[in-house]
């Protein structure tokens, strides 16, 4: 058969199949059955999720990383989170602590140098220094905090999450669960198990059909009959800590039985397999490798590595897909829900605009912008997703999944399509300048398609914009009440409505329109995540000081490609057009 | 030329430079107005750069304000006569253009909308407490002079002296009453203490007023917060008076005199609109996830009870969930102590269905417009191959 037609659907198959590899049933750690130990739902955080889920936020909160290597092999998060639970004395010498800051350091007594990553055991010994002066630095307005004083306060956070992680189901280096539940009767016993309530990071016990969740130490506390996840529990413990793998997966498959409630346990199981499956992260890969594919194209064999690519960027499209439908299956809710699910659904948007136009044009730009926005939001995301938990409750005000799913979603497609018009801008300022140059009739279908995506998203925006007014209306009686993200909203509104009158008007052509869209990201960025830093009003979910320079080099980097769009012909690659293509 | 310059005035009004302008400088407001917040607060910045026809800028060392900027209601103002007039010389009665006139009209209601709601919206609040009955809204920035004349137990008459009525007159005669009431001093904001032996006599020459020390302070910016008014005002009674008082929002109970038998009380407290209806406060819920303390929902059940209309019903007012009544809408909007105190926000604003209509109106004017110049040039390029 004809390797031109194969490529493209081998190239296809295989990002399916290797994003779909993730979802085979993972092998046993040295005859642990840790798959069934992430599993386990637990309550955290107001709703069920996985033991699997616990343990990569606590260690993503903590370390900044979903697993690590120590003594020479990798520790994945569910075996840091057992060792923290039932071994504290090998989880105190694990180098779980990520510490930067310079004056953070030397306030523990250490220089910095390559290595950032700290045990507790290190750690320990300055515990009291460390919480006085993170009891100082709290006391300060976190957006007015100093560097050293955000820091500190930070450390101290996750101190006391590892804290509070390993005193849940025993009190750490204390006495076992099992010698705890034998002692249940004993008042002193009680008492010295009153940490454990109040300590507790999860509850690991379902109390019944009502839905309510125990902690360890609420269970053991509790007058009546024993609780029975927790002979199974002790047993989990037990095992873990002689490190008897049959044992273990007996008490494992046990505490099962009698804490995995259907729903619960449907719930537990769906996420653990997308946790496992990381399908946005998949997508981001398969994303790059559309991009690469393309670049191949403007070298060599133009016609079948364009298809490649395309045939990538739908792999890619599919993997995101299914990512977000997971995301809202689980979680219940609209897709957009927070900052980090806003912009995995930006890159969805602007990767299915984008395969539109390509099918529409068939030049290999709409798989260029599909595939660069796709890799770019999903990047964004990947970083967002350090805050924790991804998939928060709702707090009140937002707790409307008719508002979430008809504002959110309109104006996060806006942000699409107005990030996806200006990667156009930035595609043609990129042909203008370098290699082969532009002819003018490729000029024009790109200013086409960036019209065509500006109009979309002039809509989309627009109608965004004013339903959220119309929440407000709802929520809180007032339509319009110049918040910072409603000003943000009317900025892109405004923005593209000049575009699209300076183009009527024929004060823009070609080379203008583009510059301009160009900006719409400078826009867009700044609605985004610019309001988040100025930190008023009721939109303000989170203040972000790194995100702060980030932000400003993308926004250099757009002017500078605005720019270029507007550069005479003489600059341009390949000389000056004769045609009157550009204004 | 008369002609001449009506034809360029015509020319200008109706150019799309205008509007592109227009709009362009309304951006620059917007930023402009959103970075001011984080120095004059929500409602200072709205009222300097939007809501004003110019934005004025103070003259360092003078008391002078000199406009450097057209503000929002100018530009908004420009814009809408901009779009008719656009509208009715360049745009023709044509299907094709259907959906920008949709679209355009649509934006005039929208501007028109917020118009109104800038002058005629009136936001009022309702604390009220589990088991109390209310029958009055009151006002969250705007205080009023109240004197009561508690002298008959079963019924209190109330005349309340809006305070910015009593700052511009000074001296005012308390309609109903033998009262006249004289402004001594007043502060816009201030800190008031127990007076010290070292602190500065009072004015006050009755009340708890004299044993209370008054520190001016400058007005709040943020809007979650309400100045401390303090107000020295002398009480005149046919002729007598009955000591200078200190009134503060800030202080607690009324103070009273009595005045040929009868006894009035003096208090300085949120502007009231008293309803022809009451609303009782059964219960209120504050739901939190378990095992955290992010919260869930708030709600208020109220029982509403109007008896001129011979109405008795139980609300549940909720986030998202507002209560319309007799042109007011009340929003669940704040609590406290413990949760047995809820807080609703009340608003009036005639004007609140305009962007709903709005809204339609340019979603469905966009969608036929863009479909139908989609079609049109899908219809082109079909054309082209078979041309050629």
């Amino acid at each position: 058969m004809n390797v031109a037609k194969m490529l493209p659907w081998a190239a296809g198959t295989a990002a399916l199949l290797g994003a779909g590899a993730a979802l085979l049933p993972p092998s046993t750690m040295r005859g642990f059955d840790l798959d069934g130990f992430d599993r386990l739902p637990v309550l955290e955080g107001g709703r069920v999720k996985p033991l699997d889920s616990i343990a990569r936020n606590s260690l993503l909160l903590i370390r900044s990383q979903q697993s690590f290597r120590h003594e020479g092999r990798a520790v994945k998060a569910d075996e840091w989170l057992l060792d923290a639970l039932f071994r504290p004395e090998v989880s105190e010498g694990q180098p779980a602590f990520f510490i930067n800051d310079p004056e953070v350091l030397g306030l523990i007594g250490l220089a910095q140098t390559a290595d950032r990553y700290f045990s507790l055991r290190t750690i320990w010994p300055h515990i009291e220094e460390i919480e006085r002066q993170a009891q100082a630095a709290q006391r300060v307005d976190s957006k007015l905090r100093t560097r050293f004083q955000g820091a500190v306060a930070n450390l101290y956070e996750r101190i006391l999450l590892y804290h509070r992680l390993r005193n849940t189901i025993q009190i750490a280096g204390g006495a076992s669960l099992a010698d705890e539940i034998k002692a249940r009767s004993d008042p002193a016993a009680q008492e010295r198990q009153r940490p454990l309530a109040s300590l507790a990071y999860f509850r690991p016990l379902p109390l019944g059909k009502s839905g309510d969740w125990r902690s360890v130490g609420e269970a053991l506390r509790a007058p009546g009959e024993i609780d029975p996840g927790l002979e199974p529990l002790s047993r989990v413990a037990a095992s873990w800590k002689a490190q008897d793998a049959a044992g273990f997966n007996r008490a494992v498959a046990d505490l099962r039985a009698i804490v995995a409630l259907p729903e619960a346990a449907a719930q537990a199981d769906h996420e653990e397999l997308f946790n496992r499956a990381q399908p946005f992260y998949a997508g981001m890969v398969i994303y790059l490798l559309a991009l690469l594919a393309l670049f191949v194209s403007w070298l060599w064999k133009p016609a079948l590595f364009r298809e490649t690519a395309f045939a990538l960027l739908a792999a890619g499209a599919i993997v995101h897909t299914a990512g977000l439908i997971s995301r809202v299956v689980l979680q219940g809710r609209p897709p957009v829900t927070n900052l980090y699910s806003s912009a995995v659904f930006v890159g969805w948007g602007a990767v299915i605009i984008g395969v539109i136009l390509e099918r529409m044009y068939r030049r290999g730009f709409g798989t260029a912008v599909a595939a660069a926005s796709g890799f770019a939001s999903l990047i964004i995301a990947h970083h967002l997703a350090r805050d924790g938990d991804t998939m928060e409750m709702m707090r009140a005000v937002l707790d409307s999944n008719f508002w979430l799913a008809t504002h959110v979603v309109t104006i996060t497609i806006g942000y699409s399509g107005t990030y996806l018009a200006g990667a156009l801008g930035i595609g043609y300022a990129l042909r203008r300048h370098f290699g082969s140059g532009l002819d003018p009739e490729t000029g024009k279908t790109l200013t086409s398609m960036a019209y065509g995506v500006i109009c979309f998203s002039l809509f989309f925006s627009f109608v965004g914009t004013v339903l959220g007014g119309i929440w407000a209306d709802q929520s809180w009686g007032r339509f319009w009440g110049w918040d910072p993200k409603e000003n943000g909203a009317l900025l892109i509104v405004l923005w593209n409505a000049i575009i699209l009158h300076a183009r009527w008007g024929g004060y823009a052509r070609e080379k203008g329109v583009m510059a301009m869209a160009v900006f719409g990201n400078v826009i867009t960025s700044l609605s985004w995540f610019g309001v988040n830093m100025l930190g008023v009003g009721l939109h303000s979910y989170g203040f972000m000081n790194g995100a702060f320079w980030a932000l400003s080099g993308v926004i250099a980097a757009h002017l500078v490609f605005g720019a270029l769009c507007l550069l005479p012909a003489k600059f341009w690659s390949g000389g000056p057009v004769p045609a009157d293509a550009a204004r | 030329m008369p002609r001449r310059t009506r034809t360029l005035a015509w020319d200008a009004l109706t150019s799309l430079k205008l509007t592109i302008a227009c709009l362009a400088v309304l951006m620059v407001l917007v930023v402009a107005c959103t970075l001011a917040q984080v120095r004059l607060g929500l409602l200072g910045a709205v009222n300097a750069y939007i809501r004003s026809a110019f934005v004025w800028w103070d003259l360092p060392g003078t008391s002078l304000s000199i406009p450097v900027f057209p503000g929002g209601l100018l530009v908004g103002a420009v814009l809408v006569v901009n779009l008719v007039a656009a509208q009715v010389r360049r745009m023709e009665m044509s299907w094709k253009k259907i959906g920008l006139w949709i679209v355009h009209a649509g934006l005039v209601l929208l501007f028109v909308g917020e118009f109104v709601t800038g002058a005629v919206q009136v936001e009022m609040r309702l604390a009220i407490e589990e088991g109390q009955t209310l029958a009055y809204v009151e006002s969250p920035r705007e205080l009023d002079l109240a004197i009561t004349d508690a002298t008959d137990p079963t019924r209190d008459d109330v005349y309340g002296v809006p305070e910015s009525l009593l700052l511009r007159a000074r001296t005012i005669d308390v309609p109903g009453t033998p009262i006249s009431l004289r402004v001594k001093a007043f502060h816009q904001n201030a800190e008031l203490r127990n007076r010290g032996p070292s602190d500065p006599p009072s004015l006050a020459t009755a009340g708890i007023g004299s044993g209370v020390a008054v520190f001016e302070q400058p007005p709040v910016r943020n809007d979650d917060q309400v100045d401390t008014r303090a107000l020295f005002v002398e009480a005149i009674a046919s002729g007598v008076s009955y000591g200078t008082w200190l009134v503060s929002n800030a202080l607690g109970g009324p103070q009273s005199f009595v005045h040929e038998g009868r006894t009035y009380k003096l208090a300085l407290r949120p502007r009231r609109e008293y309803l022809p209806y009451s609303l009782t406060l059964k219960k209120f819920s504050h739901d939190i996830y378990p095992g955290t303390d992010i919260p869930k929902n708030f709600s208020s059940l109220v029982h509403l009870s109007h008896p001129a209309r011979g109405e008795e019903r139980d609300v549940l007012i909720s986030m998202n969930q507002p209560l319309r009544y007799e042109g007011k809408a009340f929003y669940q909007a704040s609590f406290g102590k413990n949760d047995t105190l809820s807080i609703l926000q009340v608003v009036e604003n005639p004007g609140w269905v305009l962007p709903y209509v709005s809204c339609v109106l340019v979603a469905l004017g966009l969608v036929l417009h863009f479909a139908l110049s989609l079609a049109r040039s899908l219809r082109r390029r079909q054309a082209v191959p078979a041309e050629a």
